[in-house]
């Protein structure tokens, strides 16, 4: 653990003491470095017990994966920021990548936690740095109103989580998942206890997010400039489904009951965004419902508690974190050209980017949950362990599916075929950076297609 | 001012904070209160102005009516109970009072009603020592009864300070005020732990004064006084702006900033002693005082700068403060999380 959280410590000052015409490429390469030293996580020496390295940290199969996204993220993030981060000051520069490299490093921690306060300060230790990239480097005025709605939904949630956290300790001493995971189960059986119950899972369904307490995210996905989304949609979201499946080993056996309305709202929520999709004008609003509708079946899939729902769940949180950065960084591209995020001004860009075509293809198809990609996998395993469950699940998670095929579907005709418009005929063509970008983030999702195993948690 | 007289009033504070400190009769206490109210007046008109003189006025009458009452509640327990000792306030008439007039000294809800108005009064640097000298005398003699005093009288003195230090400040643009109204949700999570845990209660009135002096003294470097000037501060000094958003935001209780140290091990305490609700209650009121804090925060550095500006932008000239007590406090208002070990092992 220490030899990936040290050098992304040492990050800070390679950051301000390099000189600055090789600024982005030596943290490029740093966090490259680190993203391949973190590879290194994925062989376990025990079998879903915890390869850890010291008291307060460690590795188990579950966080593996997590934490390989976001040390791979970093380095994407980089990339994607060059192109509109370097016109400003170099010290200003430094400062943004200051910032994504501290919340690397508290991500880092709060994967690797093994005290659940020590994963609950990493947890909100999170919201300062991205507070701050999407209030301060966002482009419009409604980041303000962004950042306070993210900033106060994931707290207005997680306050009651720390006094729930703070009750647990009174009650079994101890908070250190290595040995909460042995204890007895707990007594549940009064109304306050599932009032401790809910003040549990609250702070992580606000996060993931679920569909009644979502209005945060499409505003923070759209405010926030493109590494900001980027960290948002592939980690941010997945810090609610891992704590969630922390905390479920605890909540046993009011989970029976009281998942009933969350997994009713998780899996209406999947068709109310995957509906919200189809009549989106504006394509980051687009890619934001649709990791709501994704994150959906991720929430109905923990909450139900059964091994092929948390294998599905951690599954799709890998894949959909990939795809649903591809998709934000293709949109940022045309972002950048037309300085508009409205859909109709940058259409059929297959004609001028050919290449890209390629790209927004390859993203929308795994977006949709094409066979083989791990999209499928999560995805496939999530429905069928919903249908166990209950068979009339899968009237909604079949529309869901239906839904999200055709969102998908309309954002790859609508960006890419049709007629170009006479105002984007000139646009700049891509660089190389930006096709870097897309190939990293879309060959770890074709190479999972080969070793699913590494995705699959617990249940391996 | 005249040096000495500065030097007089200013021994004078540390003098009455200090007797306060050391006795244990009543008289003596309230000697070393009155000293601090008398040193401070002074300090607090020097400038003659109009509005100065009024909040002196204002903080001299509620003080002079504070300590009164407490030489009545200390009175009425030596006639009850022959006993002059502080720690022998068993009286409950007496006790209650006491309470109630020490609530007026350090401006806890719902006696709060004259600290915003005395501290817009006043400049920046009496307002510091207003927010953090005048609150130690005070605490001394609170920690020292707290056993002896109603618990359902504190608990919501407590919460009602937390409560309406939110959202009292929620409407305000000028910074004292907002700051006063910091200081009146905080003096709330001193007081709601302080039968419980008296250590969490100089835990949280330490970071308290390490964070609030920080905020004043930015303001001083940075001469703002109002939520629009605080717009200009990026001009005079870019580091500092950073540093103090997070420095308001450690103000606000966010983790892994200090200020999220004492809220932590209150609801800590609070739950151990089966009060969760009032835990909850309390944590919820602080997302109220953080709106502002965060709204301070937009204003002063998480708005593109330097391209949009409501107004030109001030000279820059070389300031002649010294910087080293504004860089200590920020730098400890934003980086002792990881010490809450070794600090509670101090206070204990």
């Amino acid at each position: 653990m220490l030899k990936v959280l040290i050098p992304t410590i040492m990050l800070f000052p390679t950051i301000w003491l390099v000189s600055p015409k090789w600024l982005w490429t030596t943290t490029t390469a740093h966090s490259l470095l680190i993203a391949s030293i973190s590879l290194t996580w994925l062989k376990w020496t025990s079998e879903a017990g915890w390869t850890s390295s010291n008291m307060y940290l460690a590795t188990d199969p579950l966080s593996t994966p997590l934490l390989v996204l976001t040390c791979w993220l970093l380095p994407l993030m980089i990339l994607a920021s060059q192109n509109h981060i370097t016109p400003e000051p170099i010290s200003r520069q430094r400062s943004y990548i200051t910032l994504l490299a501290s919340l690397q490093t508290f991500l880092i921690m709060a994967f690797g936690a093994t005290e659940i306060i020590m994963f609950y300060i990493m947890f909100e230790a999170t919201l300062i740095p991205t507070l701050i990239i999407i209030t301060r480097w966002g482009n419009q005025t409604e980041r303000l109103n962004a950042g306070t709605y993210f900033l106060f939904y994931t707290l207005a949630g997680s306050l009651p989580l720390l006094v729930a956290l703070l009750l647990l300790q009174q009650s079994t001493g101890t908070l250190s998942m290595l040995v909460l995971q042995y204890s007895q189960p707990l007594q549940l059986n009064s109304w306050g206890h599932m009032i401790w119950w809910a003040g549990c899972l609250i702070a992580f369904l606000v996060k993931m997010p679920l569909y009644g307490v979502h209005l945060w995210l499409p505003k923070a996905h759209v405010e926030a400039p493109v590494a900001g989304s980027m960290v948002l949609a592939a980690v941010l979201l997945k810090l609610g489904g891992y704590g969630m499946m922390r905390m479920m080993v605890m909540l046993d056996p009011l989970s029976k009951e009281l998942a009933y309305p969350f997994i009713i709202l998780a899996l209406w929520g999947i068709i109310m965004t995957g509906s919200i999709c189809l009549r989106q004008t504006d394509l980051k609003s687009l890619i934001a419902y649709s990791s709501v509708s994704h994150m959906g079946l991720v929430a109905g899939g923990i909450l139900i508690q059964t091994p092929w729902g948390f294998s599905g769940a951690i599954i799709l949180m890998i894949a959909h974190g990939l795809v649903s950065s591809a998709l934000f960084c293709l949109a940022n591209t045309a972002y950048e050209r037309t300085h508009s995020r409205t859909m109709i001004l940058a259409r059929g860009l297959q004609v001028i980017f050919p290449l890209t075509a390629v790209w927004w293809f390859i993203a929308n198809l795994a977006n949709l949950a094409l066979p083989p990609l791990p999209n499928l996998m999560g995805e496939i395993m999530i429905i069928t362990t919903l249908f166990s469950w209950s068979p009339w699940t899968i009237l909604l998670t079949g529309a869901g599916t239906l839904i999200t095929a055709g969102y998908s579907l309309y954002m790859f005709l609508m960006s890419q075929r049709g007629p170009t418009p006479n105002h984007i005929m000139g646009l700049q063509p891509f660089h190389t950076r930006e096709h870097l970008l897309m190939t990293l983030h879309l060959i770890p999702v074709l190479l999972l297609v080969t070793k699913p195993e590494l995705m699959w948690g617990w249940c391996y | 001012m005249n040096p000495y007289v500065l030097a007089i009033l200013l021994s004078s504070l540390g003098l009455g904070t200090t007797l306060t400190f050391a006795s244990s009769h009543w008289l003596l206490a309230w000697m070393g209160l009155e000293i601090n109210t008398l040193a401070i007046t002074p300090l607090m008109a020097q400038h003659h102005h109009p509005r100065a003189v009024e909040a002196t006025t204002k903080y001299f009458l509620t003080q002079a009516t504070a300590a009164a009452m407490i030489l009545f509640a200390s009175t009425t327990n030596a006639w009850m109970t022959g006993e002059w000792s502080i720690n022998d306030l068993t009286n409950p008439i007496a006790s209650t009072m006491f309470m109630t007039a020490l609530a007026l000294k350090i401006g806890l809800a719902p006696m709060h009603f004259w600290l915003p108005e005395v501290l817009q009064g006043l400049d920046l640097t009496t307002g510091l020592i207003l927010s953090t000298w005048q609150k130690l005398a005070p605490f001394a003699l609170i920690i020292q009864t707290a056993q002896t005093i109603d618990p359902t009288l504190l608990t919501l003195l407590g919460a009602t300070s937390t409560l309406v230090g939110g959202w009292g400040g929620l409407n305000q643009t000028q910074l004292r005020k907002i700051l006063a109204y910091s200081s009146i949700a905080h003096m709330g999570w001193m007081i709601i732990v302080i039968q419980y845990a008296p250590q969490l209660t100089l835990i949280a009135l330490g970071t308290y004064i390490i964070m609030t002096s920080a905020a004043f003294l930015t303001l001083k470097t940075s001469f703002t006084t109002k939520i629009n000037t605080l717009a200009t501060t990026w001009s005079k000094n870019p580091i500092l702006t950073s540093a103090t958003a997070l420095a308001l935001l450690s103000l606000g209780g966010l983790p892994p900033l200090t200020g999220f140290m004492p809220k932590w091990l209150i609801l800590q305490e609070l739950t151990k002693q089966d009060l969760p609700i009032i835990a909850t209650v309390m944590a919820l009121a602080a997302l109220i005082s953080l709106y502002f804090y965060l709204r301070l925060c937009y204003a002063m550095t998480l708005t593109i700068s330097p391209n949009t500006t409501n107004s030109t932008t001030p000279w820059r000239i070389q300031t002649t403060q010294t910087l080293l007590p504004l860089a200590l406090f920020t730098t400890t208002a934003l980086g002792l999380l990881p010490m809450t070990p070794t600090i509670m092992m101090l206070t204990t």
